[in-house]
């Protein structure tokens, strides 16, 4: 049981921490809440399950299909209501976060015009595979969410530290106008880095499908307030924060429903946060003491 | 960039201008005659449904059902019904603004819906104060046609269908041991539950867990494995089908085998659609059995397919039958009244309709038989 | 005559308006001080929770129920207030929306007193309540020729316009008082303003549970309108829903709030013709405003304009 409900846990940590890299890109380096992060996820998780399911295509097309929705999503989020947003007189934090908002609602119900409301199942020969140790089953997605989830952090890591683009978008990150007068393109790594959060909000949104069998309109909404709540919780903008968090969350809500009161569930994440602002509030990775943005 | 987007915001302000003389002008409607002219009675129906947001899918399947009765209603002539259909995106306020709206209109005899219990709770009061009559097609909470007199539901309640399920599974099974698992954020699941508890204690059942779920949620493993180390014989699951089915195709993963006693909402072939093999197992008490060889049955499955491109389920069959009632009470009301209509309404007596033989109680609640079916091999079956 | 022109559907909108000034008002005010919370949907459920409890187990009198329900979400907006000086910006408005959520999730969960999800049921309506004490006394609707519905709407709505009112006006002298003074130093620069002598603390606190009293004011409020109550009236949605009235109508001055606030109860309304996609209307609708007004509809500038071309009309001054 205990091994069973861990292995639960990871697996729902992994798939959190993979939503939670995306928000934590964005505000790393903008400085702003993505709020249609969950929605984009949501879509990438759509474009999955039509690709198997009625175009029949093979898993790993669907992957490529969702990557690229996702990241032309990501796209036009960044060159319709971010950018004109940016470097505007009177703009407050607030306005990117209504904006984005905006894309949430807006997302959320075309999709429930396109595909319809309920939820739809996700069918792939490879969801169905599994391993057997002992009386434990252990499905194949399972271990495949947790080794993309480490692959996305470290890849992210290295990404950042190592090439010249992740250097230019950490320059970006640290001061914006410092890093254009050095020569970064800023626009342009800012249009980058918000493609890739989305990108990353696909390949989740394939994860999900896959493990838990169920897409729905209404999924992003749940699972975006769940990475809000883990950005927070592992450091604003931190990378291995986000990756820790989002396990942490994920093993601590499978936990409460194993020996506690599954009917808190849901507000675990935010009572974690709420604790955590108030001892730490830059978070358990985060090094900058918590300012407003 | 900059004066593409002023563009666009004087395009909105005209827009919204626009909208607003638009609606200011679309209530008052000129075709006013809720008189009998050549015979058929015409009458203009409220309907308030549940069509954006989460749970879209029952106000969709709701309004479907309705528009199908009404258009061989009215092919029939006799009567000649006129359904005004509003939204009320699931939220209680904005079912009462509707229905309000609704109410206000002297032509509206009487109204169908809200789609949830909660919007139902909030509207039947304003409307039974109002004296126009209103029915739930969907509301199966306990205390819906207790709230007043104009108050009726023609959607058989939890009280009378779960415990029917339970104890026509446990009887063949011999289960003792039951797990529950509910949500618990939903008032049609809660109240379902909360019979499930009640019939399990009665029937002397050992409850091994109790587990709740939320709205939203796409990961049950944690739950069900719980369940699945309490090893039950039977598991009882309060759940809506869009929650209920996933549920199933998660435990069936897992190795749960044990069969799954559903309630009202469970029932639909939208289970097949969603758990596919991982349906089989599922047992639920309804009125409406998709799979009847009943002709009325078959040509409406018929009928509703071709129409909306999927099959029926019960809330579509139920709100399609609502109608029927209705439009039999306005027959023998003689006149589109609300008093008159009110009075028929009350007296509506072995009515045959889709799902059988149905009566109001004195209170306006819901007499009819109720079918155990279950699905076995990827379809529903009479349960035996 | 009179009854001609009272559409109880329209005064169910009005009232529903007035509600949500309210609302949008207890997020303008901890906003005057520098402070997002996205509270005012627990705070609200707090307020309206406690009222009808009080009124159904105690059988108080409604305005005692409200004052009470609105005094105790203050008092916790003290108690949340406190701790929370440590955050600002974003940090500040996670947590208060995580605070909502908790507080939805224990009303879900605490079956015995809020009896889950299924909700509170039979709360005395404001407007009904008061035809029946019109009754007693001898007063009946017809005698102004008026139905009973149309009769407990117009005093519905009657009593929330006073009340709404009331706030309004209360707000403004505050705004142009020491306090409100000291508000708007805070928020243009905390550093600054504490170096002036200017107690943080205590304003920051006091703001934060004023914005927190009259969400549980409007809560209240709410549960006597409506008469049935449960925890999904108090969700993420209607977090998200009130900090929209106040910034679309401009968050900087009181009056976009109320402008939000009227505008987006009426515009899903409007948009009732077009209901499939009314939604997505309005989510556009967002989109585009931010990039066009990121600061909301009216700001200072709008409002000093509007001032001028008075001026300028009356010519006088």
């Amino acid at each position: 049981m205990l091994l069973e409900q861990f292995i639960n846990g990871m697996t729902l940590g992994s798939i959190y921490a993979i939503v939670a890299l995306g928000f934590t890109l964005v505000f790393g380096v903008l400085g702003i809440i993505n709020m249609a992060h969950g929605e984009i996820f949501m879509v990438g998780a759509f474009v999955g399950v039509m690709t198997t399911g009625v175009l029949g295509w093979p898993l790993w097309l669907a992957f490529v299909a969702s990557i690229v929705v996702t990241s032309i999503l990501g796209y036009l989020l960044e060159t319709f209501t971010l950018r004109p947003l940016r470097g505007k007189r009177g703009v407050s934090h607030l306005a990117p976060l209504i904006s984005t908002i905006g894309v949430s609602i807006l997302l959320e119900n075309l999709s429930h015009h396109l595909f319809g409301a309920g939820n739809k199942p996700f069918r792939t020969e490879f969801a169905e595979m599994s391993i057997e140790i002992g009386s434990l089953t252990i499905y194949i997605v399972q271990i495949v969410i947790f080794v993309i989830s480490i692959i996305l952090m470290i890849g992210l890591s290295i990404w950042l530290s190592k090439t010249k683009a992740g250097k230019a978008l950490r320059a970006t990150a640290e001061n914006l106008e410092t890093a254009s007068i050095l020569g970064v393109d800023t626009k342009k790594i800012i249009t980058l880095t918000v493609i890739i959060a989305s990108a990353m909000g696909g390949i989740a949104g394939i994860l999900v499908g896959m493990a838990f069998n169920s897409v729905s309109p209404q999924m992003g909404l749940a699972i975006g307030l769940k990475g809000l709540a883990i950005i927070i919780l592992g450091g604003m903008g931190n990378v291995k924060g986000a990756m820790v968090g989002g396990l942490i969350l994920g093993l601590s809500e499978t936990f409460l429903v194993a020996y506690g009161d599954s009917g808190y569930r849901d507000a675990i994440a935010f009572i974690m946060i709420i604790v955590i602002l108030l001892l730490r509030p830059q978070g358990i990775f985060g090094s900058k003491i918590a300012e407003g943005r | 960039m900059k004066g593409i987007f002023q563009k666009s915001f004087t395009v909105m302000v005209v827009l919204m201008l626009f909208l607003l003389t638009a609606c200011s002008g679309s209530s008052t409607g000129d075709e006013g005659s809720t008189n009998t002219d050549g015979g058929t009675i015409q009458a203009k129906i409220g309907v308030v449904s549940y069509l954006t947001g989460a749970g879209a899918a029952y106000g969709e399947a709701i309004t479907n059902g309705l528009k199908l009765a009404q258009s061989e209603i009215n092919e029939q002539g006799e009567v000649n019904i006129d359904l005004v259909i509003e939204d009320s995106a699931g939220e209680a306020e904005q079912a009462l603004s509707a229905a309000q709206k609704l109410m206000n209109d002297e032509e509206i005899l009487a109204i169908i819906g809200p789609t949830l219990s909660t919007e139902f709770f909030a509207v039947a009061p304003e409307a039974d104060l109002n004296g126009i009559s209103i029915m739930g097609t969907s509301t199966t909470a306990e205390g819906i046609p207790e709230i007043g007199d104009y108050v009726f539901r023609n959607s058989i309640p939890e009280a009378l269908a779960i415990p029917t399920a339970m104890e026509k599974a446990v009887e063949r099974t011999g289960a003792k041991k039951v797990a529950l698992i509910y949500g618990n954020d939903d008032v049609l699941t809660k109240s379902g539950f909360d019979t499930m508890k009640k019939a399990a204690e009665e029937m002397g059942l050992e409850i091994v867990t109790i587990e709740t779920f939320q709205k939203g949620q796409s990961d049950y493993n944690a739950q069900l494995t719980k369940i699945k180390n309490a090893n039950p014989d039977l598991i009882l699951a309060s759940a809506l089908y869009n929650e209920g089915a996933v549920i199933m195709d998660q435990a069936r993963k897992m190795g749960i085998e044990v069969p799954f006693v559903g309630g009202n909402g469970f029932n639909s072939p939208q289970v097949l659609e969603i758990a596919g093999e991982a349906a089989n197992g599922l047992i639920v008490a309804t009125p409406w059995f998709g799979e009847s060889e009943d002709p009325k049955v078959v040509e409406f499955n018929k009928k509703f397919e071709e129409a909306y491109g999927k099959l029926p389920d019960q809330f579509a069959a139920q709100a399609y039958d609502a109608l029927y009632i209705y439009a039999d009470a306005l027959k023998r009301a003689g006149e589109a009244d609300r008093e008159l209509f009110h009075e028929a309404l009350a007296e509506t007596k072995n009515f045959e309709g889709l799902l059988g033989n149905f009566s109001f109680d004195e209170i306006g609640d819901v007499v009819m038989d109720v079918k155990v079916v279950e699905i076995k091999d990827g379809k529903f079956v009479e349960f035996q | 005559m009179l009854a001609d022109f009272i559409n109880p559907y329209h005064l169910q909108i009005a009232s529903f308006i007035l509600i949500n000034i309210l609302l949008a008002i207890s997020v303008y005010v901890p906003l005057s001080s520098g402070q997002l919370s996205l509270g005012s949907a627990g705070f609200m459920g707090v307020g309206a929770y406690t009222s009808a409890l009080l009124t159904i187990h105690f059988d108080l009198p409604i305005f005692v129920g409200v004052l009470v329900g609105a005094a105790v979400a203050g008092c916790l907006g003290i108690i949340i207030g406190i701790p929370s000086l440590r955050l600002s910006g974003v940090y500040l408005a996670i947590a208060t929306l995580g605070l909502g959520e908790v507080i939805r999730v224990i009303f879900v969960n605490w079956e015995s007193l809020t009896k889950g999800s299924i909700g509170l049921t039979g709360i005395p309506q404001m407007g009904r309540e008061l035809l029946k004490l019109a009754r007693n006394v001898g007063i009946e609707p017809a005698m102004f020729g008026l139905r009973n519905n149309q009769f407990v709407y117009l005093m519905v709505f009657v009593i929330l316009l006073i009340l709404v009112i009331g706030t309004i006006w209360f707000v403004f002298r505050q705004q142009n008082s020491r306090i409100g003074r000291s508000f708007s130093s805070i928020q243009m620069d905390e550093k600054a303003a504490e170096s002036m002598g200017i107690n943080i603390t205590y304003f920051k606190v006091l703001s934060f549970s004023q914005g927190a009293f009259l969400a549980g004011l409007a809560g209240a409020l709410f549960a006597h309108v409506m008469g049935y109550i449960s925890p999904s009236d108090f969700s993420y949605h209607r977090a998200v829903e009130i900090l929209i009235f106040t910034v679309f109508g401009g968050s900087e001055v009181i009056i976009g709030s109320i402008f939000g606030a009227i505008f987006l109860t009426l515009i899903p309304e409007v948009l009732r013709f077009v209901s499939e996609y009314r939604y997505i209307i309005y989510g556009i609708m967002l989109v585009i405003l931010m990039a066009v007004r990121p600061q909301g509809i009216l700001d200072i500038h709008l409002l000093s304009k509007f001032k001028r071309l008075k001026r300028s009309k009356g010519g006088v001054r």
